[in-house]
């Protein structure tokens, strides 16, 4: 897996947002990120719709891929761990959290995190009704217009659509910061995006396999 | 009359009837009468207004006055038409036939407006004759009691299946037919269609396997008279698409003139457009013309027709939603604003008008630009020789067989080899491989990636007797809401803050607009004020708005007219003293003559235009936007092969245009070279982004396949954690499951549709065989000059394109000028 990344500073921190969708931040050797949306696919499959499995293992896998890469102590969900309750493939979770038992696993639920109770306790999770918070920065699943303190949020999934000459277009997850809030892309790889013109106040990074891009909002 | 039919008892019952009307009976209609009395199967081949209806209902009726032992109680004739609003008339006209014969039998209509209350009652007791489209008869077989529906029936009739054979919904009769055809083996099965191209093929693929099958044509014609609107004055310089409007005033005074008129355009932005044009140049019209397109609210639009039916209307101003569908009587003239894309369509709106049988049908063509002029000459030739266009059947669509075994296992449950077996037998699936079946079950059944069985998938499974059945409700009620063929866009309902609706837009169009803009619908100028649940929100207002610019709006140019079109335009050069049309384009013509060149017939056309913008090279195939389109992506990729360049493209259904700001090295092998027939098709593939076209082709196949999900019931909320778009799903396909049969069928429909792959071979071997001819101009050549305005209005809003368009113009003349 490529891992680039983009150092910035926020809330006076220095935060590590990669390509791969989520922040490192350093100082808490924590990995940040949102809208897992873990048994998308099962869901989707208990309703008679065929969608292989491999899109949950292969962000698993991905995951596993960060935490080994910064050798990250503390995981940080910030919402939508799972989408419909728990399913098969959410119980690949156990498997993971099994492999990385030292691992703290947070999570802010968001409104897809229900039923989680039993799960919490699986695998450890500790969750949050509806935010923590950690040196004077809020994680909130649904973001706040205009919030009064620094926060980090998902939720919204947002993408942004580049324009490539003559006519083309390529819409790529991003993140949106600005400097009191930063929104996360989903993590997951079978979600959408809300590729909506993005607020004046935020620069937004696109996220390619390959680079993380900075647009300055114009 | 050598037929045994009209000595027998029926007959003479249905003669005294026609008697009674003060008509006779047409030949073509005894003569169905007598095959069907034989046992056959067959198509019926009339114009409109000739009572092709009559021909088949009738001769079920006859065959039944004469063996009344033969029929048993129940519904004996199953009539599939394609358009829900077609089906309350002919019903009605049905069933006063039978009352005034004196016969018991009931006919009744089965469709998604049919009364909850007379469906239940269909389903104690099935009346003698029911009428449905293709979706409501799929329907039908998704019931338990479905045998109990068909067990006594005699005919099932396709009316209009030149409507359907092209399409998916082709696709769904065919599969109907051959499921019930196999459970009841005496079923004769009878084609109502309007003359197309390939009518043995048609034939072939309503009656696959027939062994008494007869083909009835009509003798008699319907006379069409073209007449063509004329500007003032050429312009030499054509505008291109709506701006025609400046011949509204010609317009005028013809509607005034007739009875009742029906305007049609090609897009309903054109009819949007055309709907205030009117209103502008003739305000006395207010509240006596309408506008009808599938945008509008159906209740208004079966308004529009009622009034239309009883003559209240002035005119209507409509999209192709009106080409189809009962009679109008009132209505005598027929309106066509710009290219109508093809000869059948052409010849199918002509018909609209002048109903009674030996009336003469007038079509009014309005040109949108000059040059459209050329098209009424090639129209007309293509009328006069009856060169109709084909009506491809559809082969190999996965998504429709899978929602049909969806469908058979919903109904009661089937075994596989005997389903695999019936959907062989249709024209569709004749070529399915064994694998093909294969992976259709392990879709419906298993759930995900082949060779996986996952455990929380139960769509379809198997009972203890090894039927396949559907048993979780759920999934049954999903499916039933979403059975079918045709795929919108993602519309968006629009209503009055106040309350009141007002019709549908695509989301598309709203994303683009903000708070406070205006934009056209249904004739009125609206203002947004909120998006909420995929409801925008409006007021109304007064003023400049935004017409609609709906996706999908734009028809492909037949072939067929393609041909007459590249004939007609050689010939203007010096036109017959017949040809009207290319007589009055004599001074443009010439313009194109004497700046560059007008092609002949076996001359393909490339102009080097150089201006102050850049440099410009304009290609005329004249084989339609679509074509142009994959044939611009291809030329400019063979260019910037030889050397780095980049190029703009434009395109309409003449030519198209590569554009760049930097100078355009090519002479004249170079481009004998770029437009060569060798590596057509590996060219093609390289300068093209075929996964993304077989993306935007996968949105219907994952709807119609039951990938994404359109119709939900009710309104629940936990609805959301089902939706996901199709490109995401065609993303995560292509990622983990690239032998995915349905992805494999997006990528043929691009090549069969879209790039219309066959077509585009035949186009390169034509110009190939064609002498090149290669010019330079200074200046916008008559021809050219379309193209390049046609470009410009894709980014700037109307106004200021008049304004560039007027500067271009000035341009072009101050240059004549210093050269003088």
């Amino acid at each position: 897996m490529n891992i680039q990344e983009q150092h910035i500073t926020f809330n006076k921190q220095t935060l590590i947002l990669n390509n791969q969708r989520t922040i490192f931040w350093p100082k808490q050797n924590t990995l940040i990120l949102s809208d897992l949306h873990l048994g998308k696919a099962a869901h989707f499959r208990k309703h008679g719709i065929p969608i292989p499995s491999d899109t949950s293992s292969r962000d698993l896998q991905r995951l596993a891929a960060l935490i080994d890469h910064y050798q990250a102590g503390n995981i940080l969900v910030v919402g939508d761990l799972i989408h419909a309750g728990v399913n098969q493939e959410v119980l690949l979770l156990a498997a993971f959290k099994q492999k990385y038992a030292d691992l703290n696993f947070h999570l802010v639920l968001g409104n897809h995190d229900r039923k989680v109770e039993k799960l919490a306790k699986q695998i450890d999770l500790i969750y949050h009704n509806d935010k923590f918070e950690l040196e004077q920065i809020s994680f909130i699943h649904e973001p706040i217009i205009a919030p009064s303190a620094f926060t980090i949020s998902g939720h919204i999934h947002p993408g942004v659509s580049i324009k490539l000459p003559p006519n083309k277009h390529l819409r790529l997850p991003c993140f949106w910061v600005s400097a009191q809030q930063i929104i996360l892309p989903a993590f997951s790889k079978f979600t959408g995006l809300d590729s909506r013109k993005m607020p004046p106040e935020y620069d937004c990074y696109a996220l390619h396999d390959e680079i993380i891009l900075p647009l300055k909002n114009s | 009359m050598s037929q045994k039919i009209i000595h027998s008892e029926g007959f003479k019952i249905v003669n005294r009837y026609f008697e009674s009307l003060g008509n006779t009976p047409f030949g073509f209609q005894v003569k169905t009468w007598d095959r069907y009395m034989l046992g056959y199967s067959g198509m019926v081949i009339a114009p409109t207004g000739f009572g092709k209806t009559f021909s088949v209902f009738m001769a079920v009726l006859i065959d039944y006055m004469n063996h009344p032992e033969r029929y048993q109680k129940g519904l004996k004739l199953l009539w599939i038409t394609p358009l829900r609003s077609l089906a309350k008339d002919l019903a009605r006209a049905m069933q006063t036939a039978i009352d005034d014969i004196g016969l018991d039998w009931i006919v009744q209509v089965r469709n998604g407006d049919t009364d909850p209350k007379i469906r239940a009652q269909q389903t104690k007791a099935m009346p003698d004759i029911l009428l449905v489209t293709p979706e409501s008869l799929h329907l039908l077989l998704a019931q338990k009691q479905r045998d109990k529906y068909f067990r006594n029936i005699r005919c099932i009739t396709v009316d209009e299946w030149h409507e359907l054979i092209g399409n998916k919904r082709g696709v769904m009769v065919e599969l109907a037919l051959s499921y019930l055809k196999y459970k009841y083996k005496d079923l004769q099965i009878w084609g109502i269609t309007a003359t197309i191209g390939n009518l043995d093929q048609a034939m072939d693929v309503l009656l696959p396997a027939a062994k008494k099958s007869v083909q009835i044509i009509a003798k008699e014609k319907k006379k069409i008279a073209i007449r063509s609107i004329y500007p003032d004055k050429v312009e030499l310089l054509p505008w291109a698409g709506h701006l025609g409007g400046n011949l509204v005033n010609q317009v005028v005074p013809i509607i005034l003139e007739s009875k009742s008129t029906i305007l049609f355009t090609n897009t309903r932005s054109q009819s949007e457009l055309w709907y205030q044009l009117l209103l502008q140049a003739h305000p006395d019209f207010a509240g006596q013309i309408a506008l009808h397109h599938s945008s509008v609210d159906a209740h208004i639009r079966e308004w529009i027709e009622e009034n239309l039916s009883s003559g209240k209307l002035k005119a209507v101003v409509s999209t192709s939603s009106l080409d189809l569908g009962v009679d109008f009587k009132p209505v005598d003239t027929v309106i066509q604003i710009g290219s109508s894309k093809g000869v059948a369509r052409f010849m199918q709106r002509a018909g609209r008008s002048g109903h009674s049988p030996f009336e003469t049908s007038i079509i009014y063509f309005v040109p949108t630009h000059s040059l459209e002029l050329v098209e009424v000459a090639a129209l007309k030739e293509a009328v006069k020789t009856q060169t109709i266009e084909n009506r491809d059947p559809m082969i190999q669509s996965f998504d429709v067989l899978v929602q049909f075994m969806v469908t058979i296992a919903l109904g009661g449950g089937f075994q596989s080899t005997e389903l695999h077996q019936i959907v062989a037998r249709t024209h569709a699936f004749h070529y399915m491989e064994d694998e093909e079946w294969q992976w259709c079950m392990y879709f419906i059944t298993a759930g995900g990636k082949i060779g996986k069985r996952y455990e929380e998938f139960h769509k379809v499974v198997q009972d203890n007797d090894g039927n396949w059945i559907i048993k979780n409700r759920r999934i049954a009620l999903l499916h039933r809401l979403n059975i079918g063929a045709i795929v919108g866009d993602a519309m968006m309902r629009v209503k009055f803050l106040s309350g009141g609706y007002i019709g549908m837009i695509e989301e598309y169009f709203i994303s683009k607009l903000k708070k406070g803009e205006r934009f056209n619908l249904a004739g009125r100028i609206l203002e947004l004020v909120m998006v909420k649940d995929m409801t925008v929100f409006v007021k109304n207002s007064s003023g400049k708005a935004i017409t609609p610019s709906w996706l999908g709006g734009r028809l492909p140019l037949s072939s067929n007219l393609s041909h007459f079109l590249r004939k007609k335009l050689a010939e203007a050069i010096s036109p017959d003293n017949t040809e009207k049309e290319l007589r009055f384009l004599a001074p443009l013509i010439q313009k194109q003559q004497s700046l560059s060149a007008v092609p002949g017939e076996s001359q393909f056309l490339v102009e080097h235009i150089k201006t102050r913008e850049g440099h410009h090279l304009f290609f005329y195939p004249l084989e339609g936007r679509l074509i142009h389109e994959v044939m611009a992506a291809l030329i400019a990729y063979r260019i910037s092969k030889r050397y780095p360049i980049s190029f703009s493209m434009a395109m309409n259904d003449y030519g198209f245009e590569l554009y760049s700001d930097k100078e355009i090295q090519l002479d004249q092998a170079q481009l004998t070279e770029v437009l060569s027939r060798e590596n057509l098709m590996e060219d093609v593939i390289s300068s093209i982004n075929a996964a993304e076209m077989a993306s935007r082709k996968f949105r219907d196949i994952a709807v119609i396949s039951g990938l994404v999900i359109q119709n939900y019931p009710g309104t629940q909320q936990n609805n959301k954690s089902l939706q996901a778009s199709s490109g995401i799903i065609f993303r995560v396909l292509m990622d983990h499951d690239p032998d995915n049969l349905l992805l494999k069928q997006a990528f043929t429909e691009v090549f069969n549709q879209q790039l219309e792959e066959y077509r585009l071979i035949k186009a390169f071997e034509r110009i190939n065989n064609s002498q090149i001819i290669y010019t330079f101009a200074e200046e916008y050549t008559p021809l050219s000059f379309p193209i390049k305005v046609d470009s410009l209005r894709q980014s700037l809003s109307s106004e200021a394109l008049i304004e560039r368009i007027q500067r271009m113009e000035h341009a072009n003349k101050s240059k004549r000028g210093r050269r003088k």
